[in-house]
């Protein structure tokens, strides 16, 4: 990745040493020099040296009170550190390692020695820079989803900050309609490649059990988040028993249609739930075990209520966990606080808030652990709002008209997504409205052209609904004498095509001796 | 509405040239489909045009195919859309009238 010869910081208060190591190392590296502990941090942290040869004893900070200190900062402290020293007693050495060196060089060194350490240590920290490397990538592309941008009534946005190690913290959205999505963020223990790898396997089989469940229920049936758990859990298990790892992670379902939060928390951080209206955040937690423990309870899945402007904020231990030099956490407390008092900023503007109040806090933005923050806004207006519709046609009866009816339903429709709606089950409502018209025009108006027919279109959120007005002879859905079907008939289908291709039909007869032949389309649970 | 037609051998294959078929306009098909019947008794109705048909669109074709079968002859149907297929099968025409995928079908079926 380097292509610069690598950086080697000499750190030694004898000149003599000096002039020896780097006689040894110039030819193959660049190299840093400092002549006590404080200069060596100094330049250790301007320059991050690939590698520290360090003496022990020096005047003023000594070579063990360096290192701890380089290994108590986050970018510094995976610099291997290799001791140089007269004293070879074994408690010297121990000492040494405990504070974190990696390696031990005697005085008098042969320079043969010094090389050889040199090249094996830098060599292990590329393979090791590479593996990071390699896992920042699989998270960038494959852990972190990228959340719908066209759901309607809410927006989101998201935070994610990838930490020197790489802790599979990973998240995903699934978008089944414009009224219904499922979010799913989680964290796996363990750091590196191993638990990158993880993570997106885990990620992938969320994917994979979700298409398994839909084309079960034949589409119709959106499974739920305890179920999508349950089969994730039990296709994993294995896995995770034999990596010996575990996976938190908290998965949840938006239904907009109902305003209402389900999900299935397994050891993850909780989910902070603002109430815009009781200005109160709530903290949601469910009561499931990681997966990877052996699980014998079903999982168990929470619902809540929500209401417009109201906020969900998802994150990961990276983010509360985040460290003060001397070793206090951010917390939840401070979090939630943080939170209860900036919840009606925009989430755009309020996630680049958070970050900035956590860095105020660690003073640093470099952190031991990846941070991931995804908000969740409710837009302030409900969605009956955003959806606000109501249409009318009133056209003469003329069998001519019944394109034109067709056209307004299909336009009416036409801002529902075609994940709800799609376009085969909008041309089958259209066939379901020429047949009502055809019905008002031969039978109500006895095929009279020029009477008048009115039709009211409205939507909701989770309903489209058709009235047909017309003021001729009245309908009874009950005199009509069940179809034919063996060919000798061609006519009386009618009402059995209406029936069929919409959810539900009322015909009713009202003041002034208007008939109402009502359709209507319902946009949640399927067909 | 169009309907072009292509003799080959003694069947009438009847292109259905119109997006939709229902109580609109299935006296004027009904009108085309009479004077076809002059020449032919075989006929195979190629359907891909047409993406809407009614109740009234299916009771002219069972009513094509009543008259057919009193000239002892048969009528077939071809490129059926898959929103007019479910409606045939919704009232059972896929029971009473052949439905092939292809014309060239159609046509071995006679």
């Amino acid at each position: 990745m380097k292509k610069a010869k690598p950086l080697v910081l000499i750190v030694d208060d004898n000149s003599v040493n000096i002039d020896l190591l780097v006689n040894t190392l110039k030819k193959d590296y660049r190299l840093g020099i400092a002549k006590n502990g404080t200069t060596a941090l100094e330049y250790t942290d301007k320059h991050l040296p690939d590698l520290i040869l360090l003496d022990i004893m020096m005047p003023g900070m000594n070579g063990y009170e360096v290192c701890t200190r380089l290994k108590a900062v986050t970018r510094t402290r995976d610099i291997p550190v290799i001791f140089i020293t007269a004293m070879s007693e074994a408690g010297h050495k121990t000492r040494g390692f405990e504070v974190g060196a990696l390696d031990y060089i005697t005085k008098p060194f042969h320079a043969a020695e010094v090389k050889a350490r040199v090249k094996t240590h830098l060599a292990l920290k590329e393979a090791h820079d590479y593996d990071i490397y390699i896992a920042s990538k699989i998270q960038k592309t494959l852990l972190l989803g990228s959340p719908p941008r066209d759901i309607p009534g809410i927006q989101i946005s998201q935070l994610t900050i990838a930490s020197q190690k790489v802790d599979g913290d990973f998240y995903d959205f699934f978008k089944h309609s414009n009224l219904c999505f499922d979010i799913v963020v989680g964290d796996v223990m363990g750091k590196g490649v191993p638990a990158a790898l993880l993570g997106a396997a885990m990620k992938s089989h969320f994917l994979r059990v979700l298409n398994e469940q839909l084309r079960l229920s034949g589409k119709k049936e959106l499974p739920e988040p305890a179920k999508i758990i349950s089969s994730v859990h039990s296709g994993m298990i294995d896995q995770l028993e034999d990596l010996e790892t575990f996976v938190t992670l908290c998965y949840a379902r938006f239904d907009m249609s109902k305003y209402i939060f389900s999900f299935v928390d397994c050891g993850h951080m909780r989910t902070i739930h603002f109430h815009d209206d009781l200005n109160t955040c709530s903290l949601l937690r469910g009561v499931n075990m990681p997966l990877g423990f052996p699980e014998k309870e079903p999982f168990r899945q929470i619902s809540v209520q929500f209401k417009p402007g109201d906020l969900f904020v998802f994150y990961s231990d990276g983010l509360t966990e985040s460290k003060k030099v001397n070793g206090s956490l951010y917390g939840e407390k401070r979090l939630v606080d943080f939170i209860q008092a900036n919840a009606r900023v925009e989430p755009e503007n309020l996630i680049k808030s958070i970050w900035n109040d956590v860095t105020a806090f660690s003073h640093s933005e470099t952190f031991d652990d990846d941070v991931t923050c995804v908000l969740i806004k409710i837009d302030k207006e409900p969605l009956s709002t955003v959806f606000p519709d109501e249409g009318r046609l009133e056209i003469m009866s003329d069998l001519k008209e019944l394109g034109r009816v067709r056209s307004f339903i299909r336009e009416f429709c036409a801002k529902i997504d075609d994940s709800v709606l799609d376009d085969k089950r909008l041309n089958l409502i259209e066939l379901a409205a020429t047949e009502v018209m055809a019905n008002i025009i031969k039978h109500a108006y006895n095929k009279r052209s020029g009477e008048p027919i009115q039709i009211n279109a409205r939507m909701s959120a989770d309903e489209v609904v058709f009235e047909f007005f017309d003021w001729g002879q009245g309908f009874d859905p009950e005199s009509v004498p069940e179809p034919v079907f063996d060919g000798s008939h061609d006519e009386g289908f009618g009402l059995h095509i209406i029936t069929h291709f919409v959810d539900e039909v009322i015909y009713s007869h009202g003041d002034g001796g208007r008939n109402c032949a009502c359709l209507k389309i319902k946009l949640t649970g399927g067909n | 509405m169009e309907l072009s037609t292509e003799k080959i051998g003694d069947v009438t294959v009847v292109s259905v040239l119109t997006e939709v078929l229902d109580a609109s306009n299935t006296e004027e098909f009904k009108t085309g489909f009479a004077s076809i019947l002059n020449e032919s008794n075989k006929l195979v109705f190629e359907m891909s045009h047409v993406k809407l048909i009614d109740s009234s669109g299916c009771g002219t074709l069972l009513y094509c195919q009543k008259q057919l079968n009193k000239l002892n002859g048969a009528l077939k149907l071809c490129g059926v859309q898959e929103t007019v297929r479910t409606l045939f099968e919704l009232i059972r025409i896929d029971r009473v009238i052949d439905i092939f995928d292809s014309k060239e079908e159609a046509l071995k079926a006679f």
